[in-house]
């Protein structure tokens, strides 16, 4: 990663024409592993997380859960979210996990962004929302499958995540990582992340008795930068509604891609169709009335009815 | 701990209780969860509650609170009936082999011998060792029940019975003394919510009986009254029926569980350590001494004291517990653990003859007895204390000491308070009335008091006791006491050096200055004593020699710079010293290199002998910052500086066999260097460095034994010599084991009328416990909005049954009832509590956090009942730690 | 319904006596100064909303649009008041046209005809055409369909948060079909309210049309302003032409 110092860009959403420097150089993507199974639900990601990113504070209340508040927010990026996962043969977990941006190889949000340069994903894989191009649409909290742009609507832009581009850019791990007491956090290449993953995974399966665990990575979106190991694979929805296969509404796919530009030519041929009709058919003109031979009796008053 | 935090990561096993260090200590824990990826250690937790540790766990286990004896007696029985202890270890470095006086009888109906009921103590005199010598094989017409076959010999005790017999024989009176299994900081639990308490005092004016110099033993272990027989047969009455009837534990799971914790010692293998991990849920009960002793009895028998990834660990509950009781912090033990003057030491001499001890041990052994050096720690810190007013001619001014007459524990001052025996009360770095128990109590003393000094950073509960919800504006004008505030500086704003619980000393430096007119707490302490010793001066008094002759040697009197302070605990040499064994020698004014020069001529001078090394000549070794690990055990020899003597792990001779050959040589901490005769290693040995093995000398070398005690002899224990189960004073059930005795007998309650306890039959049917959590530091964060966001609102956690039972939702407000007080705050309805079969009787547990009282930022939004947590607890203290029963009190649940 | 034809009825308002309609001789006033009121702010919103639109709907293409109403984020911030302003003066000019735009069985008829009125093949229009067409009807209820689902999938595309991502995913598909076929629709409107059939604009600029424009488009509504049924006149006409010469013979 001698590269690692800086952050080219990849796609620049609603933009038209190349981006700039694209694919002059070879970047390595980056990509954050969060092993659910260590995770001991501390918050520390969640502090370093609202502190590096001087975030303001607000106001939470109790809900009858460890969990911080019910979902992140635009002042809170960062949640681990708590899950009481009893089971009918009396087996019992507690399952954590840390919630944020996945960093989708195919990012929902960028995909649904009709703002040039709000959303930008760097060649390392890094999603990036920039508010000052941020039209405060939020077609991106649409278009994305983790439900994870928060709208602020006193400034009326969008903020999520942003796997701390910032550090990242400067040759630093993200804040989280940095935070993180356990070690269940990492970051390097997704290439690393991705052995580490399997590696622990593998444990898991072989040592620690969970038969079915693995890594969440989901290919429906192109993988994602930011990736989980998971005691249970086959059921990520136990760890707070972690989608098994996370989609990007078809919306923000093929009809944004495909049939509007179609739609979009195909209104236009109204125009087309008007200019021939004046060109082959021409206008109707307006006829002289015939001669009056008789002179009828006056109209009837305006507003009589009959 | 006996070893230190990374040094987690080299187990194989761990047995997490009485802790919760995922909460509490999250960021030690990575060594834990490092265990588990790099070793594959198994974890299993065993709470009152599913908590975020037991997420980690490999086996998880809800015992009833304060059943903790009863599961780790159970413990003990399974590794011992299915042979999974370590036979060699257990014969030649513990006093398993020891015999046990004629007249000892084990509490079979709740009591030792020696009970007096009339004054609720014991006379120990039976709890001692036989004198003799080697009585092996010479047993006994009736061979005892036992595994006896298991045990082979040891070494042969009759070559090392040849070697060497040389020690003196018990020239004086070795008294009282020694601890669990070791240096005193470590066989007992230290208290996150109060000041800890220490061992019991010894003292008084009868001359206590000692050990004998010259201990019976039985090397096959089948003396009936040898200490394994004993052990054996103490605990062959926790049986897992029992174990389960008492802990509410399934039965099933409680074997699944010890079959997995003893599975690193199947059929004595050695190679594998398991570790034992804990914190304040054992320390906060009447029987807290005790529960801890029960785990280091477990790790001797295991073979596991004294070995990387082994040990007995204590989490300390704040940043610098552990240095706070290294310095006396506890009113019966000066620093380093020298033991406190009582009235009857009227001179030097008798005070020292009574608490260093001899050795006493088998004749063929040997016992380096390490505080046979006590007079040089205890000179050295009298020069440290008075200077040059501390001469020979007058004892080195030992009178100068107060000698104490009675108990002055936490619990004991707030009671004398309230019955106006104590006038005033300097409360710094604590928030007295929020720690409880019975904050009541505490919020009613201080109503009698005359003044009341606080310094902190945030104006806090005590200082703010008079506004307690309650106190009407008319019953303010009744409260006389004056109330100081004094803005301190946080612990960013000074330098110096925070102990951790692996008895690292760190220093910092300073981030920032303190904000306004706040001050370091230092400078405070400085000028209050200068102007305290001027008044002497001007005044006189009954005694002004020990304020107005104290040593207040810095360079800045009212500003004493840290750093001077920490040269000074260090030490140095008055006048020109060498050591002919080491050949080092020193100018006058050096500083010391280490507690080995230490002299008891007044020659050197030293605050804590403990501390010795810590600021040599060659610089403040807290302060090096050396990330080189050569061993890969995570020594780190060159962070830092731990005591003693820069050593990680203690006893770590006992990591190697007889031979001196490691147990496991991939975790080979000390080993003895056949051609060097000496004791080399990655770690610092914790031994007589030049000790050959022949010598077979003991690797407990603070004990006077020189092995580890399974059975502790004589004093050093208030309420037994093994650890039997009782339950807390408050409890669901009577005592399954010796139900007319249910309660740690020599359990003494306070009498005023505050002092309230509660029984099932008045209602109070519910077990609660209360405790930390991750998102707070005790009574500090609430002030910080960061801390607030993370968990805004006190609650109290219901088992999710129960809650169904009462039609109790999560976020209604609930009301928990102790025979003291009550308390009110939401619900939080989880299934991370279940009910459990105690004795035949479905019961519930329920439990709460501490952190919130009647100032800081929810109360002040009015979203609390601004009800501090401790209004329920009891004022019930360990009689060996004097900690107050905080975890496990009855309660009565109801709705809002 | 023959006075619906008659777009004076509807109750004069403040509007209407702000303005003037001047009507000259040879004239037929066709649209009071309220109706046109309402149709220039409809048209106004429209294409505010329309030019406002483009810049989110395809911005690679119109991302030029969007300076023109302040940049990104203000076009987003308009946008949904834009298309305020067009729903509710259209649907007042809704209320307003709420009777002539009835469909009726002659327009069926003229929608059978349909090639005949684009090929022109006849030079006016059915006699039973009224003052509007069959044509401009169904334009008029296009609209109508595509306010309401403006309305709803506006609201929802407005405050996401409260409706959730999967109907703000459905709303967006169907907001721009609606926008397309609203586009599509206006070109026909704005060529056959000017080249393409001369003399219309007048009615929506002044109010009033020619008696001529009248008889050629919308022959029903003239014969019942008028009295006069040219077609008729003319046959009549030509009838006592032929009865004169038969005379004369």
């Amino acid at each position: 990663m001698s590269d690692r110092g800086t952050l080219r860009i990849q796609q620049i959403s609603a933009h038209p024409g190349p981006v700039a420097g694209e694919g002059t150089q070879r970047q390595d993507k980056v990509c954050k592993l969060i092993d659910t199974t260590t995770c001991i639900g501390c918050k520390a990601c969640e502090v370093a997380c609202v502190e590096w990113n001087d975030m303001p504070f607000q106001t939470t209340y109790f809900d009858n859960t460890y969990q911080t508040m019910p979902d992140t927010d635009w002042n809170y990026w960062n949640l681990i979210k708590f899950n009481e996962d009893q089971h009918d043969d009396g087996s019992f977990a507690w399952l954590m996990r840390k919630h944020q941006c996945m960093h989708c190889e195919d990012p929902g949000c960028l995909r649904a962004c009709p703002a040039d340069g709000a959303i930008v994903q760097y060649s390392n894989g890094i999603v990036d929302f920039q508010q000052e191009n941020c039209i405060g649409c939020q077609f991106c909290v649409s278009g994305c499958p983790f439900n994870i742009p928060k709208f602020n609507p006193n400034t009326k832009k969008v903020y999520k995540c942003t796997l701390c581009s910032d550090r990242v850019g400067a040759g630093l791990e993200p804040a989280c990582i940095k935070a993180c007491p356990t070690g269940c956090l990492h970051f390097g290449t997704k290439e690393d992340m991705k052995f580490m993953a399997e590696n622990r995974a593998t444990q898991l399966r072989e040592v620690s008795g969970f038969q079915n665990a693995g890594v969440y990575d989901p290919d429906t979106i192109g993988g994602t930068h930011v990736i989980y190991v998971l005691h249970d694979a086959t059921k990520p929805e136990r760890y707070g509604n972690l989608p098994a296969k996370p989609r990007i509404p078809l919306s923000f796919t093929v009809w944004k891609d495909i049939f509007k530009p179609i739609g979009l030519f195909g209104a236009m041929l109204g125009f087309v169709g008007v200019v021939m009709h004046y060109v082959f058919e021409g206008p109707r003109r307006e006829q002289p009335t015939p001669p009056v031979v008789r002179i009828d009796p006056p109209p009837p008053p305006a507003g009589k009815e009959n | 701990m006996t070893n230190g935090w990374i040094d987690i990561k080299n187990t194989d096993m761990m047995l997490i209780m009485g802790g919760n260090p995922a909460e509490n200590h999250p960021c030690g824990f990575k060594w834990a969860v490092e265990a588990k990826l790099k070793r594959n250690a198994k974890m299993i937790v065993v709470d009152p509650r599913f908590t975020r540790t037991a997420s980690q766990a490999d086996q998880f286990l809800q015992i009833r609170a304060g059943a903790d004896i009863a599961f780790l007696g159970g413990l003990i029985n399974y590794a011992i009936e299915n042979n999974r202890v370590a036979k060699e270890y257990l014969v030649n470095y513990t006093n398993a082999a020891f015999i046990i006086k004629e007249g000892f009888k084990l509490p079979e109906d709740g009591l030792f011998s020696g009970f007096d009921a009339a004054t609720k103590s014991y006379n120990k005199s039976s709890w001692n060792y036989q004198e003799g010598g080697n009585e092996t094989g010479k047993a006994v017409a009736t061979p005892p029940m036992g595994v006896a076959g298991d045990i082979p010999g040891g070494a042969a005790p009759g070559s090392i019975g040849s070697v060497k017999q040389s020690q003196p024989q018990g020239s004086a009176p070795a008294g009282e003394h020694g601890s669990v299994t070791g240096h005193g900081a470590e066989g007992q639990g230290y208290q996150a919510q109060g000041p800890a308490g220490a061992k019991a005092m010894g003292g008084g004016p009868i001359p206590p009986p000692s050990l004998p110099p010259n201990i019976a033993y039985d090397l096959s272990l089948q003396h009936p009254r040898c200490v394994y027989q004993l052990l054996r047969q103490q605990y062959s009455r926790y049986t897992p029926e029992m174990v389960s009837r008492i802990t509410g534990i399934p039965q099933d799971q409680l074997l699944k569980a010890y079959d997995l914790f003893t599975s690193v010692r199947i059929n004595g293998d050695m190679k594998k350590v398991a570790t034992i991990i804990y914190a304040v849920g054992w320390t906060q009960h009447s029987f807290g001494t005790q529960i801890i002793r029960t785990a280091a009895m477990v790790q001797l028998l295991m073979g596991n004291v004294g070995r990387a990834g082994g040990g007995v660990n204590a989490l300390r509950g704040h940043s610098n517990i552990q240095g706070a009781t290294d310095m006396a912090g506890i009113f019966d033990i000066l620093p380093g653990y020298l033991k406190v003057p009582s009235p009857t030491d009227q001179d030097l001499k008798t005070y020292l003859d009574r608490i260093t001890p001899t050795p006493a041990k088998p004749n063929e052994w040997q016992s380096f007895n390490y505080w046979s050096n006590t007079p040089k720690f205890m000179v050295s810190f009298l020069k440290a204390m008075y200077g040059n007013a501390a001469t020979k001619d007058n004892d080195f001014a030992f009178n100068y000491l107060p000698k104490v007459d009675r108990n002055y524990s936490w619990v004991n001052i707030w009671n004398d308070m309230y019955e106006g025996t104590v006038k005033g009360f300097f409360a710094f770095g604590m928030n007295g009335v929020m720690i409880g128990p019975d904050s009541q109590k505490n919020i009613d003393a201080l109503k009698k008091a005359d003044f009341l000094v606080v310094c902190e950073i945030y104006p806090d509960e005590t200082s703010a006791f008079w506004q307690a919800p309650g106190i009407t504006p008319d019953d303010m004008k009744q409260i006389n006491t004056t109330v100081y505030r004094l803005p301190g500086a946080g612990f960013a704003e000074k330098d110096g050096t925070f102990v951790n619980s692996a008895r690292w000393l760190q220093w910092k430096h300073v981030a920032l200055p303190p904000p306004g007119d706040c001050r370091l707490d230092q400078d405070i302490l400085a000028q209050i004593f200068l102007k305290i010793r001027e008044l002497y001066q001007k005044e006189g008094g009954k005694f002004p020699d020990p304020i107005l002759k104290a040593s207040w040697a810095y360079t800045l009197p009212e500003h004493p710079s840290l750093s001077e302070i920490a040269k000074e605990i260090n030490g140095k040499a008055l006048a020109d010293i060498s050591d002919e064994k080491s050949g080092v020698s020193l100018k006058a004014g050096q500083q010391l290199p280490g507690f080995a020069m230490l002299r008891d001529d007044g020659t050197t001078s030293s605050g804590n002998w403990l501390y010795c090394g810590s600021w040599t000549e060659a610089g403040a070794m807290m302060q090096r910052r050396g990330t080189e690990d050569p061993s890969g055990l995570g020594i780190y020899p060159n962070w830092g500086w731990s005591w003693p003597a820069n050593r990680r792990v203690l006893y770590n001779r006992a990591s190697c066999d007889l031979a001196g050959k490691p147990w496991d040589p991939t975790r080979s901490q000390v080993w003895w260097n056949e051609t060097a005769q000496k004791w080399v290693g990655n770690d610092i040995p914790d031994f007589k460095p030049d000790s050959k093995p022949e010598e077979h000398m003991g690797p407990f070398i603070m004990n006077p034994e020189g092995v580890g005690r399974i059975f502790v002899p004589l004093g050093a224990m208030a309420d037994g010599p093994f650890p039997e189960f009782y339950e807390p004073i408050e409890s669901p059930i009577d005592n399954p084991l010796h139900p007319n005795q249910s309660s740690n007998p020599v359990v003494k309650k306070f009498k005023t009328a505050m002092d309230k306890y509660g029984t099932v039959k008045e209602g109070y049917n519910i077990i609660c416990t209360t405790y930390r959590l991750t998102e707070h530091y005790h009574y500090w964060t609430k002030n910080n909005p960061m801390n607030v966001e993370l968990v805004p609102e006190p609650f109290v956690e219901i088992p999710a049954e129960l809650a169904d039972q009462m039609g109790i939702r999560g976020g209604e407000k609930v009301k928990v009832t102790s025979a003291r007080s009550d308390y009110i705050a939401k619900a939080m309805v989880t299934k991370r509590i279940k009910p459990m079969m105690v004795d035949g009787k479905k019961l519930y547990q329920i439990g709460m956090p501490i952190h919130w009282g009647f100032l800081g930022i929810s109360e002040s939004e009015g979203r609390t009942s601004k009800m501090p947590a401790n209004r329920l607890t009891p004022t019930i203290i360990d009689p060996n730690a004097y900690t107050p029963e905080f975890k496990g009190f009855l309660v009565k649940l109801e709705k809002v | 319904m023959a006075t619906s034809a008659n777009r004076f009825v509807h109750r004069t308002n403040v509007i209407d006596r702000l303005g003037r309609t001047v009507v000259y001789a040879g004239e037929l006033l066709r649209h009071p100064v309220y109706t046109r009121f309402l149709h220039w702010m409809v048209g106004i919103f429209f294409f505010l909303a329309l030019l406002s639109g483009f810049g989110i709907y395809l911005p690679w293409i119109f991302r030029f649009f969007t300076p023109l109403f302040g940049g990104g984020a203000t076009t987003r911030f308009l946008h949904p008041w834009f298309g305020v302003g067009f729903v509710i003066f259209f649907g007042l000019q809704a209320l307003n046209w709420l009777g002539v735009m009835r469909w009726t069985p002659a327009d069926s008829r003229w929608m059978k005809h349909i090639k005949e009125y684009v090929t022109r093949s006849d030079s006016v229009e059915a006699p039973e055409t009224g003052f509007f067409n069959a044509g401009q009807k169904m334009q008029f209820w296009e609209i109508v369909c595509g306010c309401i689902a403006y309305v709803i999938t506006g609201v929802i595309m407005w405050f996401p948060e409260i409706f959730g991502r999967i109907l703000v995913a459905i709303s967006y598909v169907v907001h721009d079909m609606s926008a397309l076929i609203m586009l599509f629709g206006i070109f026909f409107h704005v060529y056959l309210s000017t080249f393409g059939e001369p003399g219309t604009t007048q009615a929506m600029t002044r109010g009033t049309v020619s008696e001529a424009w009248a008889w050629t488009h919308h022959p029903a509504w003239y014969h019942e302003i008028t009295g006069r049924d040219p077609q008729q006149a003319l046959k009549q006409a030509e009838a006592e032409m032929a009865a004169r010469e038969r005379a004369n013979d």
